[in-house]
């Protein structure tokens, strides 16, 4: 038996602790941590509901648009204020262009390396390169000419003796198996990526006022001054400019991502059969149609035990299966346990101990759905969306399998998304849908502005006494709810459940894991000084746990450290 | 030279938030030419390229992990900054300065002339103020950067 800890340390930042027990190569045993108490929605009590976005913004710098979003949407909730149709198309805009720009850094900038054994590259024929590339796609930028130069580059990197972004990767590690053009393929589309990203992230600048913290939303509405004939609002050149962009990022969504998350699936099939972990899966709807956030372009709802004739939709925020389904429980996180709260009621007393396996020994908090641990992310959206018979979920989902099936000459089924694997396909799913979705939106947006509506907002008005409400969103990590209790137009209560806490929950008082804790049971490890294996299916999480300190240290201690005994 | 000073941190989290409060002072003195790029960029992570692609000289202004005693400003080169070596990633949120230099080395387009303006904090406990041994190195701070900026 050897016990395997990979534990981020630095001296003060707290980040995301992974413990696994293993025996015979495999591990039988798993514990999921955040090492750093979350308290910050103590700041927002006796505040005014209004600025909440401002400060919830700042709680994460990966994902700040989601949480101004979910923010505002929460005190809209709590007043039962419609928002115009404008305002609803201006933040659909903007959370889909984030969401853009996240799945495509966290595919190419976070996860490739686990897949991609960079120094394989110089063993790579960049003609055959070029055409294999040449049979996935359409994609303009893939000849022998592109490939030769990304060698090249390469070489010059590796005769430097210093691998640069690659260095923390596990090259050379056993578990890498593309071969080496699929390699070179992935170093020229990281690179590409790079400038893609960017342009999707423009677009959220062009939107928010800037980028990062948003300035562009309000409880009510937008601060987006639409005028036609005005250079300094949101006109038809902006709008043309904005689709300029987004034109370009859908184009290598659905001719790069997705084609190359299904030829590093088709390497690597056996990883459909690894990191299934929890299967109730919930999603909820996003893209709000309506002034009154009553139709979707997103279905929203929970899939119990991986079967998706059971599927249960959530109809939107007033949905009462949904406001009362749920609760976090923190009989093995470091605060003091009252049992399994709602978020209205939710309470952040910290009890610190020592990591205990069988007692405490986290500061996530465990979330549960009608009492049972439950999956979000790109996957669990596109199961509901698979099984609420969305078209554009249930198209893009055949395709990808499609090609999957033909990379890796074996029939791949909706069954096998249950995996490590099943998280990278589902988010270039999602990723293909939502490029989809842009395009639908800013058309929305634009034919409206055109037909000359061109009202961005609704006033709130505070009542005296308690009112309470729920802003959800379906963020690119997952389903995200900010839950706020008001008292006579302050801040009485708030709470964010965000994704990573329900997928890095810890166990609850029944003692049920949480959905990294379960995927990791089972999985090979090679090599436990380099637990490869672990970081693949942590990483098709995306996790992002440390909402928190960013200090630069200049000793280098954002080393994660493996610990085996 | 294109040039931009960059406030780093967490506001929700104490003396994290010491670069942030940087770039506000500077604001609110107004003592920058107009062609510096002025921003509070919180706590990026994979996005910090985005912001470093097209400019000849970035000045960052952090809270920084060295043994001395709150307040305490040191200024770091890029070549201190991108020798912290990279080490394993679990999350989005642990790649930060250092790999955006080191990614855009590789791939084109990273400033030249890069320095940190360090500043070491007393606490990162949840709250929006600064220690008063940290607030005030703001001025301090804040010339040194305008002063790297001309």
């Amino acid at each position: 038996m050897t016990r395997v800890t990979i534990d981020p340390i630095t001296r003060i930042e707290g980040h995301l602790r992974i413990d696994v027990e293993v025996d015979q190569g495999k591990v039988n045993k798993a514990w999921a941590s955040s090492t750093m108490f979350r308290g910050i929605e103590r700041i927002l009590l006796g505040r005014d509901p209004r600025e909440a976005w401002l400060f919830t913004q700042r709680f994460c710098g990966v994902c700040t648009t989601v949480h101004a979003l979910a923010s505002v949407r929460a005190v809209e909730d709590a007043l039962d204020l419609p928002i115009p149709i404008n305002a609803q198309y201006v933040r659909n805009l903007t959370l889909i262009a984030h969401a853009l720009h996240d799945h495509i850094v966290h595919f190419y900038h976070l996860s490739a390396l686990d897949w991609v054994d960079v120094t394989q590259v110089l063993k790579a024929d960049p003609a055959k390169a070029s055409s294999i590339a040449e049979s996935l796609s359409d994609w303009p930028n893939n000849s022998t000419k592109e490939m030769a130069a990304v060698k090249t580059k390469v070489k010059a990197l590796v005769d430097s003796g210093q691998l640069g972004p690659f260095a923390h990767g596990y090259w050379g590690h056993p578990a890498m198996k593309l071969a080496p053009e699929v390699n070179l393929i992935a170093v020229a589309h990281y690179l590409q990526a790079l400038e893609y990203q960017r342009y999707a992230n423009q677009i959220v600048g062009m939107l928010g006022g800037k980028t990062p913290h948003i300035q562009n939303v309000a409880v009510g509405g937008v601060q987006n001054a639409i005028n036609l004939d005005s250079e300094a609002t949101l006109n038809i050149d902006r709008l043309y400019q904005m689709k300029g962009l987004l034109d370009k990022v859908v184009s290598f969504v659905q001719n790069v991502y997705v084609p190359d998350v299904c030829a590093v699936a088709g390497f690597y099939p056996e990883w459909f059969g690894y990191g299934k972990g929890v299967t109730n899966y919930l999603s909820v709807p996003d893209l709000p149609l309506d002034e009154k956030s009553t139709k979707f372009d997103l279905p929203g709802g929970f899939i119990p035990n991986g079967d998706l004739s059971k599927f249960h939709a959530i109809t939107g925020q007033k949905d009462e299966y949904w406001r009362k389904a749920v609760t976090e429980d923190s009989e093995h996180a470091w605060y003091k346990s009252g049992g399994a709260l709602h978020p209205w009621k939710g309470e952040t007393d910290p009890q610190l101990t020592d990591w205990k396996e069988d007692a405490k020994y986290s500061w996530v908090k465990a979330p549960r759905f009608n009492g049972q641990p439950a999956q979000v992310g790109p996957l669990a959206n596109v199961l509901v969306g698979y099984a609420a018979g969305n078209p554009l979920m249930v198209k893009w989902t055949d395709a990808a399998l499609g090609k999957i099936s033909s990379i890796a000459k074996v029939q791949a089924t909706p069954a096998m998304l249950h995996s490590t694997l099943g998280r990278h396909g589902a988010r270039a799913v999602r990723t293909a849908v939502l490029s989809e979705l842009a395009v639908k939106h800013w058309q929305l947006l634009t034919d409206n502005i055109v037909k000359g509506d061109t009202t961005i907002f609704n006033p709130p008005t505070f009542p005296k006494g308690e009112i309470s409400g729920v802003g959800f969103h379906e963020a690119p990590r997952g389903t995200l709810s900010h839950w706020v209790v008001i008292d006579d137009g302050k801040i009485k209560n708030y709470q964010a459940v965000v994704p990573t806490t329900w997928n890095a929950s810890p166990r609850d008082a029944s003692g049920a894991v949480g959905p990294y804790e379960a995927s990791l049971i089972g999985n090979p490890i090679a090599d436990p000084q380099h637990p490869l294996e672990v970081l693949r299916t942590v990483h098709s999480f995306d996790p992002c746990m440390a909402c928190a300190v960013h200090m630069f240290d200049p000793a280098g201690n954002n080393v994660a450290k493996v610990k085996v005994l | 030279m294109k040039t931009a000073i960059y406030g780093i941190g967490n506001i929700l989290l104490g003396d994290d938030g010491i670069g942030p409060a940087v770039v506000n002072y500077l604001f609110a003195n107004n003592i920058l030419g107009d062609d510096v790029t002025l921003e509070d960029l919180g706590t990026p992570s994979l996005d910090l390229p985005n912001y470093l692609t097209g400019f000849d000289r970035v000045i960052f202004i952090d809270a920084v992990a060295v043994d001395a005693p709150p307040g305490t400003i040191r200024l770091f080169s890029r070549e201190e900054i991108i020798a912290a070596p990279p080490g394993i990633r679990i999350s989005p949120h642990e790649p930060t300065i250092n790999d955006a230099l080191i990614v855009l080395d590789f791939a084109g387009g990273a400033p030249r002339d890069v320095v940190l303006i360090g500043i070491v904090p007393h606490t990162l406990e949840n709250g929006m103020n600064l220690s008063p041994a940290v607030g005030k190195a703001i001025p301090r701070a804040a010339m040194l950067a305008h002063a790297l900026a001309s």
